[in-house]
């Protein structure tokens, strides 16, 4: 079914219709430019019992599990701050028993999401890693965790891991159209396969765009229009992140966030203020100006260096030229039309 | 005078010394990332630079915040995915990777993802991210230890080191030909991994670091190179580089952090906060 229609909409109408009480919820972005606004407001909507996707599960996972959204996380690396005496969500959730983890390897768990993408059951992955912990100790996958095979043409033994179809996708690119054409450059790592596995997708991006610019660089475009369900135009909608051509990673908000995440109570001392204390984006920035000034942002703001345009162009456009005369036989629509007539041709 | 260097700064250029000039490397954020920059700036011209996100050739002009981090450099000559960033490792392409540890065992296995029983941590670490595939794969291997521990016994097999020792991870018929980890580098000293029998043992001490400290943090009798000399110092153009490009670096963490937040007090005064 095509979706060509305009789907655009706030993040809090995006999240509102399309996640649900324990979904499988993908977070499409891999470290850098997370989807921090439609994260906000996933904790905003306060949503339970979520099973959560985060390929590098760091600034996103601790805010989703400190918001108390998340049951069951799968990921390949989370984040402790602070060395021996520090911590994080995370590791607080899973001391509480609050959390179940699975863990996988950076390249398993893109797998997964590959071997959704394209609509397969399962996906080959490297079979070192058959030998380790990851291989020996599993959390709530259980069984299905991996399974071994033998290879039908080579008898060799392969590592196998299921495909992964989450719910829905939360992403933020760099630009869309309002139709949900989303362009994303840079770190490619799983945005393509964590948003085209899952069956629902939210787009939050920097700018909407005219169609007109998505159609002359097809090449940017990651998730086509007719898979994605809402586009939010969030702009600074994955500070304190970056996104590649429009800001860089604030590191001074981004230290201050670990600080407080190294103990439960600081951490929801910040969230009380960036994530509930503000209800959507335009507020978390104008709060955020009025407690740094306008300087902080303005120092973080890319300056250009454009990708060299990709020429789309071609000799003509219409299969007859400018004397009328179609291409290949040299005659006019008329002429064609009558020698048709001519020649018992046409029907009814 | 020979330029005087901080505990940082000689390892992230020794580091960057096990580069060669046209290898393939994968590197991970922080110290990697700098001895990746300064090898292609000073002897490896024609290194490849990559990241597991997908940023392939690049050449960062300051030290990324993360592996996906493209704002560190300006452009790269090929931008792919993940999927394939690793299943160009598992053909053959990636010659050298860097990886951090934070628990090894004497055959270089690896555990970088808890402390404690894995389903009921003490303390629960970043996880696997890419380092099992890439042990695994890569032609050769660095493992660097800042703050880890060496232990009989791993909490947590993350990734394959030498199994065993001997010849028993190539028998296992799952890994390249002469593929594992080449060398282990410390706070303290270089470790290298016997050919034959794949313990490791000490091959260099760092400037000022007597062999019996190393010994008291090594909980098995710890074997010994022939011959253990002392870490090569630095050069003042190396030193430098290290300076110029990755200044925080270069003075490491406690300094970085005691003066950032000695500037950001400045700013939030000087904003009239």
């Amino acid at each position: 079914m095509t979706k060509a229609q305009n789907k655009v909409m706030s993040a809090k109408e995006a999240i509102s219709r399309f996640v649900k009480d324990g979904d499988h919820l993908v977070i499409g972005n891999y470290t850098v430019g997370t989807c921090a606004e439609l994260v906000f407001e996933v904790i905003r909507q306060q949503r339970k019992g979520l099973t959560l996707y985060s390929q590098s599960g760091v600034f996103d996972v601790e805010v989703l599990v400190a918001g108390g959204c998340v049951d069951k996380l799968v990921s390949t690396y989370v984040y402790r701050a602070g060395g021996k005496e520090g911590g994080s969500a995370v590791e607080r959730a899973l001391k509480d028993g609050k959390l179940e983890m699975e863990d996988y390897t950076n390249f398993q768990y893109n797998a997964r999401l590959v071997a959704g993408m394209h609509g397969f059951s399962f996906m080959q992955v490297l079979e070192g890693p058959m030998v380790t912990d990851l291989f020996a100790k599993r959390s709530f996958m259980g069984e299905n965790k991996y399974k071994v095979i033998g290879c039908p043409y080579t008898g060799k033994k392969i590592l196998t891991v299921p495909a992964a179809n989450p719910d829905v996708c939360i992403v933020h690119v760099q630009r869309a159209d309002k139709f949900g054409n989303a362009q994303y450059w840079g770190a490619l790592g799983s945005v393509a396969a964590a948003s085209l596995a899952s069956k629902k997708i939210i787009v939050s991006c920097e700018e909407i765009v005219e169609h007109d610019i998505i159609q002359s660089s097809p090449h940017l475009t990651l998730i086509p229009a007719y898979r994605v369900d809402a586009v939010v135009e969030v702009p600074w909608g994955a500070h304190p992140t970056e996104v590649l051509g429009y800001y860089n990673l604030d590191r001074t908000m981004y230290a201050m966030f670990f600080l407080m995440d190294m103990r439960g109570d600081s951490l929801k001392t910040w969230m009380d203020e960036w994530v509930y204390g503000c209800p959507n984006r335009q507020a978390y920035i104008d709060h955020y100006v009025a407690s740094y000034g306008t300087g902080k942002l303005d120092a973080i703001k890319a300056k250009p260096y454009f990708s060299a345009p990709a020429d789309y162009g071609s000799a003509y456009g219409s299969c007859w030229d400018n004397n009328g005369l179609e291409r290949t036989m040299g005659i006019t629509l008329e002429e064609m039309e009558k020698m048709m007539e001519e020649r018992g041709m046409l029907n009814g | 005078m020979a330029k005087k260097y901080t505990l940082d700064e000689l390892l992230i250029i020794t580091a960057a010394r096990e580069i060669h000039d046209g290898e393939n490397i994968i590197l991970g954020v922080g110290l990697p990332t700098t001895a990746g920059a300064m090898a292609k700036a000073l002897h490896a011209p024609n290194a490849i630079l990559m990241m597991e996100s997908g940023i392939i050739d690049f050449q960062p002009l300051v030290p990324p915040n993360h592996i996906a981090d493209a704002n560190a450099c300006r452009g790269f000559s090929y931008a792919t995915d993940l999927f394939s960033a690793f299943t160009m490792t598992y053909r053959g392409f990636v010659d050298v990777c860097f990886l951090g540890v934070a628990q090894i065992d004497k055959f270089g296995n690896v555990n970088t993802t808890v402390v404690g029983d894995y389903y009921n941590p003490k303390a629960r670490l970043p996880g696997a991210g890419g380092a099992p595939d890439f042990l695994s794969y890569a032609k050769r291997t660095i493992l660097t230890m800042r703050g880890g521990e060496f232990v009989n016994k791993l909490d947590y097999f993350t990734s394959p080191g030498y199994l065993d020792g001997g010849d028993s991870r190539e028998k296992t018929g799952l890994f390249p030909k002469g593929s594992g980890p080449s060398m282990l580098l410390t706070t303290k000293g270089i470790f290298r991994f016997d050919e034959k029998t794949k313990e490791m043992h000490l091959a260099q001490v760092h400037h000022g670091v007597s062999i019996d400290s190393v010994r008291k943090d090594v909980p098995w009798d710890l074997k010994m190179a022939e011959n253990v000399t002392e870490t090569p110092r630095p050069t003042d153009e190396e030193i430098d580089f290290v300076r110029r490009f990755a200044p925080t670096e270069a003075v490491g963490r406690k300094m970085m952090y005691e003066m950032g937040m000695a500037n950001a007090i400045k700013q939030a005064q000087a904003r009239g906060k």
